[in-house]
């Protein structure tokens, strides 16, 4: 391999037919006597401009588009020379960093020498060796191209704003699934927004056997063992499902504060004197059949119970998390859009409660699809003010736009599958901790399975890696009509 | 980019095969191996140069006359072979002793409506002028028994050399053509002009000689000439006919020793505004000149009023800018020649006013 030129952080290196080099390969680019290296990583592979070559295809196809039958007598044997300058390719490689006395450094303000500098592949493990990327926490992501394997510490993770995405059935979920099994490993608190009933067994090997998180996967499913009693609400939260749920007007809002004050003050907060107060309220007719309105929605949703023994899952479930960690999988599947929104605001609240208390040291929480559930005032909240109560999020999402710009912008960590449509790379590509050609010309060549891996946890080296697969029971299957058909 | 046509090919071919006349090849390539031994281990500079092949002879002008009176043309589309050759020559660098040229030649037949090539070379050699004579001399007794005898060819200059060998080669791709096609229309490029320092007038004829043995019959379409009547070049007085036509000329008489073997003639074959000269063999009589001239318009694509089967093989032997690095990779692997990069001492001296070396 050669340097060719070098504009900006934009590496391009001319490389020969015997050199394998593809996209997301890393090249180490030292200049001996400079005593400095660029790490760069390739990020397309392109043909080299070899002056000549248009006319030695058009030379090759001149009879009205087939080859021009014929021998050549090549008895210097020129043609294996001109197949190899023909062949020779031009890598666009992105510089990440300087490597200086055994120190890296993230800058591209030197040249090296163009006929000096000896390039070379870089492993990734020795990458990762400079990176010191290694940790007390390791998780094992999966195999890089060159067969060695991709750790990243659980730390990176902590306290990080992370996004998975990617388009379709391209192992979003099942990366999700790995992290958030490795966290519960060490003893993390997560809680899983579960939309579809993926990770519902995740308890369960493949083949139907109890696996040694058993015992941590806690599932929730709203209205069936996850309920709660309306003492155990906090009066913000419920006007928070009331307002931003079931869009009830701001008049409403203060006489249901007033409602709820008076039963309180007689310790007499349960659906049934609820529904009384509601009825035998003095107050405009409009105002108590709005709050009449959404009374019904509350009872209907089943979430809500006075019966105290049935509401007990949560407090339980977060307890024997806290102690040896434990993920608490809320079931969303059977749950109708509105009820989606009231269970989650109701749990956001009360992790927030138990986080300010001090009942819960931090928790992970993990959301698919979350524009199906949350409400467009909480994606700030979530990645400003809850952060610093102690929730960090991992979104993951098939649909790029749906999550807003600065939660891009703010991603400490974003884990990349495919994609091919332009827009969605357009949307990903506005992240912070890379840079728009890498996300654009890496991730759209990516295979299933594999994703390319950016921000802190690789210490902003993006890294391709074919997820490794896990021996548990995969709930998130398409139901399909023609299935056995074939 | 050159109009091509749809044309199907042919599993069989009758052009020389690898058992047919090699020795020339095998004597190209002995030399060329030789020669490279000389270049072991120095230092290289690269650079690209096509040699012209330049031919001006000195002609008594006073008698030279076109007629303007147009023989027209007719297409035959009786099944004729038509074949054609050319090679080409490139200096890839230099060294500190001579000059590393490459030199390849290709034939091309068009027959039942399709093109078969055979290319030989790329042949490099490296030119010094200790070894341009022994280099020279080796070739042409490997083929050529007539071969010259005028000492004084040896004071050429070095550079004049590729094209030599090149000419060489190239009479040996004509004489190997005239043996094998039969009842065809040979095609050369350049003239049937011989008594040159490269053709000498024996050569030719025995080219001519055997091509008629083989009923054959040659044509000689020149790109470019020098032939002017009335200070106007011969091809621009022959654009007012409506093609296709063949014009005459009387009177050429070149000055010893330079001999013309063939009649000179314009020849405008297509509708385009392009004529050529052609030279055709002097021995041939005037009708069947005609009816060959028919029936290469009934075989060959004439674009441009210039044969498809000629065009192919100036194309397949021209030397493409890749083929020129991969000659300088190639020669830098094998000889372990130190690739240097000498100034352009045009541009070093005058900057952006310096035209550069090969331009000079």
């Amino acid at each position: 391999m050669k340097l060719y030129k070098k504009e900006g952080n934009i590496l391009q290196v001319l490389s020969f037919p015997n050199e394998t080099v593809e996209k997301g390969d890393y090249l180490h680019v030292e200049d001996s006597e400079a005593r400095k290296a660029l790490i760069a990583q390739v990020i397309d592979v392109q043909f080299a401009s070899v002056p000549g070559v248009l006319e030695e295809l058009l030379r090759s196809l001149p009879d009205g588009g087939e080859l021009v039958q014929g021998e050549d007598f090549d008895p210097l044997e020129i043609a294996p020379h001109i197949t190899y300058i023909q062949d020779a390719s031009l890598l666009v490689c992105k510089i990440r960093a300087t490597i200086e006395n055994e120190n890296l450094n993230p800058t591209s303000s030197w040249l090296p020498s163009r006929s000096q500098s000896t390039i070379k592949k870089l492993p990734i493990p020795q990458l990762l060796k400079l990176a010191k990327t290694e940790g007390t926490l390791p998780i094992i992501i999966g195999g890089t191209k060159d067969s060695s394997l991709l750790t990243i510490d659980a730390s990176h993770l902590d306290g990080r704003l992370n996004i998975i995405t990617g388009k379709k059935e391209t192992g979003k979920s099942h990366l999700s699934k790995l992290l958030m099994l490795n966290l519960v490993g060490y003893k993390a608190t997560v809680v899983v927004f579960d939309l579809n009933g993926e990770y519902i067994c995740l308890g369960m090997t493949g083949d139907g056997r109890r696996n040694t998180h058993h015992d941590k996967i806690h599932v929730l499913t709203p209205g069936q063992n996850f309920k709660t009693e309306l003492k155990q609400v906090n009066l913000h939260v419920l006007l928070g499902i009331l307002i931003h749920a079931l869009h009830l007007p701001g008049t409403s809002a203060r006489e249901f504060r007033r409602i709820w004050q008076s039963l309180k003050e007689r310790d007499k907060l349960t659906l049934h004197e609820l529904g009384e107060a509601i009825r035998l309220w003095n107050c405009n007719q409009h105002v108590k059949d709005a709050l009449s309105s959404r009374y019904h929605a509350l009872i209907n949703s089943g979430f809500f119970t006075d019966n105290a023994s049935e509401a007990t899952a949560l407090e339980d479930s977060l307890l024997k998390a806290k102690e040896n960690g434990g993920a608490l999988v809320i079931n969303l599947r059977n749950t109708s859009a509105i009820d989606r929104q009231v269970v989650v605001e109701y749990l956001l609240g009360r992790l927030v409660e138990q986080l300010t208390s001090g009942k819960l040291k931090a928790t992970f929480l993990f959301a698919e699809e979350a524009h199906l559930y949350l409400r467009e005032t909480y994606w700030d909240d979530i990645v400003t003010r809850m952060r610093h109560f102690g929730i960090f999020t991992t979104f993951i999402t098939n649909q790029p736009d749906t999550v807003k710009e600065n939660i891009y912008r703010q991603a400490d960590n974003i884990f990349l599958f495919n994609f091919t449509n332009e827009h969605d790379l357009e949307v990903v590509s506005r992240a912070a901790r890379v840079d728009a050609e890498t996300v654009k010309s890496i991730a759209r060549d990516l295979p299933p399975h594999h994703c390319l891996v950016l921000g802190k946890v690789v210490k902003d080296f993006p890294m391709v890696v074919k997820v490794k697969a896990m021996d548990v029971k995969t709930m998130g299957e398409t139901r399909l009509f023609f299935k056995n058909t074939n | 980019m050159i109009e091509q046509y749809t044309i199907a090919t042919t599993p069989k071919y009758n052009f020389p095969q690898p058992t047919i006349d090699t020795t020339l090849p095998q004597r190209l390539i002995e030399q060329s191996i030789s020669s490279l031994r000389y270049a072991q281990e120095q230092h290289f500079q690269l650079n690209q140069q096509g040699f012209q092949q330049t031919c001006s002879m000195d002609l008594h002008a006073e008698t030279f006359q076109l007629r303007m009176q147009p023989i027209r043309l007719r297409q035959i589309n009786e099944e004729t072979p038509i074949a054609a050759c050319d090679t080409s020559t490139i200096k890839i660098g230099e060294t500190s002793t001579g000059i590393l040229i490459a030199v390849r030649g290709a034939n091309v037949s068009k027959k039942h409506r399709s093109y078969k090539y055979n290319r030989f070379g790329p042949f490099i050699f490296h030119i010094t002028e200790e070894n341009k004579k022994e280099l020279y001399e080796a070739l042409e007794r490997a083929y050529f028994v007539s071969a010259s005898r005028q000492g004084h060819q040896y004071a050429v200059n070095l550079l004049q050399n590729p094209t030599r060998i090149a000419s060489l080669l190239e009479r040996w791709l004509q004489t190997t053509m005239s043996k094998i096609v039969n009842e065809g229309i040979i095609l050369f490029d350049g003239s049937l002009t011989a008594g040159t320092i490269d053709t000498p007038v024996d050569r030719l004829k025995r080219i001519l000689v055997n091509a008629r043995e083989c009923k054959n019959i040659v044509f000689a379409f020149s790109k470019m000439t020098n032939l002017r009547i009335g200070g106007r070049l011969i091809t621009d007085l022959a654009l007012q006919q409506k093609a296709p036509y063949l014009l005459e000329t009387t009177g050429l008489k070149p000055k010893p020793p330079i001999v013309l073997l063939g009649d000179v003639y314009v020849a405008r074959l297509s509708h385009e505004n392009f004529a050529f000269r052609l030279d055709i063999d002097k021995e041939n009589a005037h009708e069947r000149i005609i009816e060959a001239l028919g029936k290469l318009m009934g075989n060959d694509v004439l674009s441009q009023g210039y044969p498809e089967t000629l065009r192919l093989a100036h194309i397949l032997c021209t030397f493409t800018a890749n083929e020129v690095i991969a000659m300088q990779h190639f020669v830098a692997r094998s000889c372990g020649l130190h690739i240097i990069n000498r100034p352009d001492m045009h541009r070093l001296l005058f900057g952006p006013f310096g035209r550069g070396e090969s331009c000079s």
